[in-house]
């Protein structure tokens, strides 16, 4: 824990990346709510799920100091995230075409 | 960091110190004591599935026999395919990771020896918790919407053995919604679902447990592309699970939910899906098959050039082979579902994918061929296995290419064509492995070796009898025989080839027993080994026989690849291997060096927590069983409150105690791991 | 062999080859990789049958309090705050602060704890959806209970590094680590709970 401050944020910056995400989250219900009224559709969907993208990776880069470890952990963290995303895409896109309905 | 960094305090408990007896195997975080546990605890559970086995092949023997109940067949069948996949190869193939591991890289013990002792520990209670089900299970038939009453699979009808029935008869795979609350009422299938969840879980923390070791605990100069193959294919095997016991986790847990909380959601009548089960199945057990074959893979990749005098054949190339097998092995798990109803798109991918492993694994065996060829080959026993292992592994993958093929899996699909392929992955290859390793370092064990003439055999009667059991199987199922049935009618003229087979099981059951002679007979009477028996080529070859308790007496600085192999040996100038004529001398030096430690050497204090917090984790899977009673309710209390005791414990107590502390007389008695 | 002491230690940086993250730090971050693997099969789950339709009983999606939930995501978000402040307080020595932050952190998850607690107590009471409504409800209880379950492990862990400082007036090194640690697990939870908020909450309609 010695050399690692000078290349963490500093509290402003914390708080900073904090009011981002309160930002980022306000957004976010917004959407919910214009979706409501305009019925975005698959739109609101791109939206929503960048802006979750995105807090994801403020979360993980800044507050997790993902952006400031060595490779190997981020490597072995970037691989499972794909990984789980990869295949159960596959597993729901699999299942979206043979299930029976109703 | 201006903290106070004060001492750790010593515990509540005065710790542990015994290092023989009892008290020393039950507290132990010694990577060797753990290794060994877990392999005769595989062992033990070998011969349990073995006997599974060998009633199903009695029942099997006659057309219309009637030696077992329609139940008790169910029972066995399940029971000996969960036992051989998760209480013996995966545990055996732990017992191999644990004991080596640290030992190949040149490590005191691993990362997290009190972790490793709990991984056991869940391990071994989870194996016991699911055979209690032949004590406590129960398994009731179900009864039909359409008003049958007690279906034949749920025990009655001919035969004997009944009280055998009431254990789980879901299949390994535990289909739903066969396996479900409605088909399957009765306490056996979740004694299945919870003990799978028990060693998954044990499996999980051992995995990340081997992954930080590999990556943090490697000696000086072990760089990543020196470790021995087996080091890497447990790497593998540990990324293999890290990413799919959390899939079967999940699973399970839907499937103990279904059956003891009332959730939905393999239930067909109220809207579950059971294909979804089957997604989540196979997506964590297709890798689970590379779970089973990998560690083998590693051990026939150290077993064969020391015994052919080579290096191995393209030492990168097997590697990267593994790694890749593992990778394109979390991709090609539908092709479990061909029958399934998925889709001729997800088919055709999913065969061709599944074509492509044949890739690596082509260069695998080419690799292993390659290692041989030109060598100055020696037919000791595990040379045999190991041999043993390429050819009838490739046997095995041979035909599994044959059901990648989706209107060929059609007809083959629960035929016993696919009990003869996955026979011949598994025990054609995963066990002819492990016993290849078996009696390759059985030195590092005993200081003894296992007497070649019983090991020659043992391997001819295994060998032969395998062919025997599984060969036949091929044209069985080509002729149509079904897998999971207990019962076949005279006019099919399947019997003669059954009656063949089930020789063939006894003939495997006489190798294995003159295994466990020769395993006894050789400890003490066995030659000695000194220090290096084989000719070998890796690290844990350069400390004495049996392996003394803090393993290495000097951390050793590696150069090399096959590090040892240089230390005795030169090239001359046409490339060729020449022994150093110091060589013995350079031998005899580290058998002194590895008794007499130069400095002190400090090792992980034992401790009584994981088995207290795994004792914990077992009462509260009882509970769970029994959760609608009261007393059901009082275990899971019960359970939590000793592994919260035990957190609290472990979290307190430090890793080694502080040296100024009585009882720390433990390493100076330095005894062998055995 | 008669005289094996201890004063080496077992792993010694200099000695190893190693990737030169601390071993708990490491297996902390491996472990976490895999919970991608569990938290997934859930949120997949509860994906497929969200809104497969034609069955009994009420769906999660036809109840949902966005405001209500919005509010307590928004909690758990700046937990993560709170939890890299008590890190940075650490860092300068200042363990009151640490404490301080530690604490706002441990109530912060609580608050967002309570907050499920009571959404359940409504989801059962109020409009009958229960784990056996349908395999709809089922999955939403699981995915969100599971979740709940690892916040609440990670209050503990926290209340836990709370009282030692308190008692012992500050976090050893070794203690500052396993905040790290905790610190990876609760920032773990909480991108997990990013990814619920906007699949299941935000995006997920009741069958037409
Ligand atoms: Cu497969």
């Amino acid at each position: 824990m010695t050399t690692e401050h000078d290349t963490h944020p500093s509290p402003a910056q914390y708080w900073k990346i904090a009011a981002l995400l309160a930002v980022l989250t306000v957004f976010e219900v917004a959407m919910f709510y214009i979706d409501r009224e305009l019925g975005l559709g698959g739109l609101n969907a791109l939206i929503l799920i960048s802006l979750a993208l995105l807090k994801f990776v403020i979360v993980v880069g800044w507050y997790m100091h993902l952006r400031f470890e060595n490779a190997i952990p981020s490597r072995f963290f970037t691989a499972g995230a794909i990984l789980a995303v990869g295949l159960y895409l596959v597993v729901l896109s699999a299942m979206g075409v043979v299930v029976i309905r109703g | 960091m201006t903290a106070t960094a004060e001492r750790p305090r010593t515990t509540i408990f005065k710790r542990p110190s015994s290092t023989t007896g009892w008290w020393s195997w039950l507290t132990t975080v010694d990577h060797k004591k753990i290794g060994i546990m877990y392999g005769y605890a595989a062992f033990f559970f070998f011969i349990i599935g073995g006997l599974e086995a060998l009633m199903l092949r009695i029942q099997l023997a006659s057309a219309n026999a009637e030696f077992l109940t329609a139940g008790a067949y169910n029972a066995m069948f399940t029971m000996h395919a969960t036992t051989m996949v998760f209480l013996f190869i995966m545990p055996a193939s732990a017992a191999f990771m644990n004991y080596l591991i640290p030992l190949m890289i040149g490590a005191r013990d691993v990362a997290f020896p009190r972790l490793n002792a709990l991984s056991w520990w869940i391990f071994f209670f989870g194996g016991i918790f699911l055979y209690s089900t032949f004590i406590f299970g129960t398994s009731v038939p179900p009864i039909g919407p359409d008003g049958i009453a007690g279906n034949l699979a749920a025990g009655g009808g001919p035969g004997s053995f009944n009280w055998l029935a009431d254990s789980p008869d879901g299949g390994w795979f535990g289909y739903q919604p066969n396996a479900g609350p409605f088909y399957s009422p009765g306490t056996a299938m979740d004694y299945w679902a919870l003990g799978l969840q028990l060693i998954g879980l044990a499996s999980l923390v051992s995995a990340v447990n081997f992954i930080v070791t590999v990556f943090n605990m490697r000696a000086k100069g072990m760089r990543l592309l020196r470790m021995p193959v087996f080091v890497w294919m447990g790497t593998v095997v540990a990324f293999l699970l890290l990413f799919s016991i959390p899939i079967i986790a999940v699973a399970l847990f839907m499937v103990t939910f279904d059956r003891q909380f009332g959730t939905l959601f393999f239930a067909p009548v109220g809207g579950g899906d059971p294909i979804l089960w089957q997604h989540l199945f196979w997506l964590f057990g297709h890798p689970e098959v590379y779970i089973l074959i990998l560690p083998a893979m590693g051990i026939v990749s150290e077993v064969l050039p020391v015994f052919s005098k080579k290096p191995l054949f393209g030492y990168s190339a097997v590697v990267f082979a593994g790694a890749a097998i593992a990778f394109l092995g979390f991709g090609v798990w539908a092709h479990h579902m061909f029958s399934s109803g998925i889709t001729p798109v997800a088919q055709a991918a999913f065969g061709l994918a599944t074509m492509t492993i044949a890739i690596p694994t082509g260069i695998k065996i080419f690799n292993w061929l390659g290692t041989m060829w030109g060598g100055r080959i020696r037919m000791t026993t595990p040379m045999l296995f190991a041999v043993g292992f390429i050819a009838m592994f490739t046997i095995g993958g041979l035909s599994g290419v044959t059901h990648a093929v989706v209107p060929s899996d059609w007809q083959q699909t629960d035929t016993y064509y696919i009990v003869a392929h996955l026979h011949y992955v598994l025990f054609g290859g995963s066990v002819f492995g492990l016993f290849a390793g078996l009696y390759y370092w059985y030195p590092k064990l005993t200081g003894k070796i296992m007497n070649e003439r019983l090991g020659k055999i043992n391997f001819w009667l295994m060998f032969i009898g395998f062919n025997t059991t599984f060969a036949p199987m091929h044209w069985l199922g080509l002729q149509g025989m079904v897998r999971r049935t207990w019962k076949y009618a005279p006019e099919t003229g399947l019997e003669p080839w059954n009656v063949v087979v089930t020789i063939g099981a006894f003939i495997i059951a006489t190798g294995v027993a003159v295994f466990m002679y020769n395993w006894y007979h050789s400890r003490r009477h066995g030659e000695d080994s000194g220090l290096d028996p084989w000719d070998a080529r890796t690290i844990e070859w350069t400390i004495p026989n049996p392996t003394p308790e803090y393993n290495f007496a000097v951390s050793p600085v590696v150069s090399k690849l096959d590090h040892f192999w240089h230390l005795k040996y030169d090239q001359d100038d046409e490339g060729r291997a020449v022994r150093k004529e110091d060589a013995d001398q350079i031998i005899a030096e580290l058998q002194h060096v590895g008794l007499n430690p130069p400095e002190p050497i400090h090792l992980p204090t034992p401790s009584y927590f994981p088995l207290i917090m795994a004792a914990g984790l077992l009462l509260m899977f009882y509970g769970i069983i029994y959760h609608t009673t009261a007393w059901g309710k009082a275990l899971i209390a019960i359970g939590a409150v000793v592994s919260l005791a035990a957190v609290i414990g472990w979290a307190i107590e430090p890793v080694e105690e502080p040296h100024d502390k009585p009882g720390e007389e433990r390493s100076e008695k330095v005894q062998a791991g055995v | 062999m008669s005289d094996v002491a201890h004063d080496t230690p077992v792993s010694h940086h200099d000695e190893h080859e190693s990737t030169g993250i601390d071993n708990r730090k490491l297996g902390m971050w491996v472990f976490l990789s895999s919970e991608f693997m569990f938290f997934g099969a859930l949120i997949a789950t509860y994906l497929l049958y969200s809104n497969r339709g034609g069955f009994e009983g009420t769906y999660p999606s036809e109840i949902y309090d966005i405001p209500f939930t919005s509010v307590s995501s928004f909690v758990l978000l700046m937990s993560s705050l709170t939890r890299v402040l008590a890190h940075n307080a650490l860092s300068k020595g200042d363990q009151n602060g640490t404490r301080t932050w530690l604490f706002a952190t441990a109530a912060l998850g609580a608050v967002f704890l309570g907050g499920q607690v009571f959404e359940f107590t409504e989801f059962v009471t109020k409009y009958d959806m229960t784990l056996s409504s349908n395999p709809a409800a089922s999955a939403f209880y699981l995915l969100t209970g599971f979740h709940g379950t690892h916040v609440a492990i990670g209050v503990i862990m926290l209340l836990s590094l709370w009282g030692i400082s308190r008692r012992r007036g500050g976090l050893s090194e070794k203690q500052g680590m396993s905040l790290e640690l905790v610190g990876l697990y609760w920032h773990f939870v909480d991108i997990i709970w990013i990814v619920i908020f906007t699949v299941v909450y935000l995006l997920s309609v009741p069958p037409a």
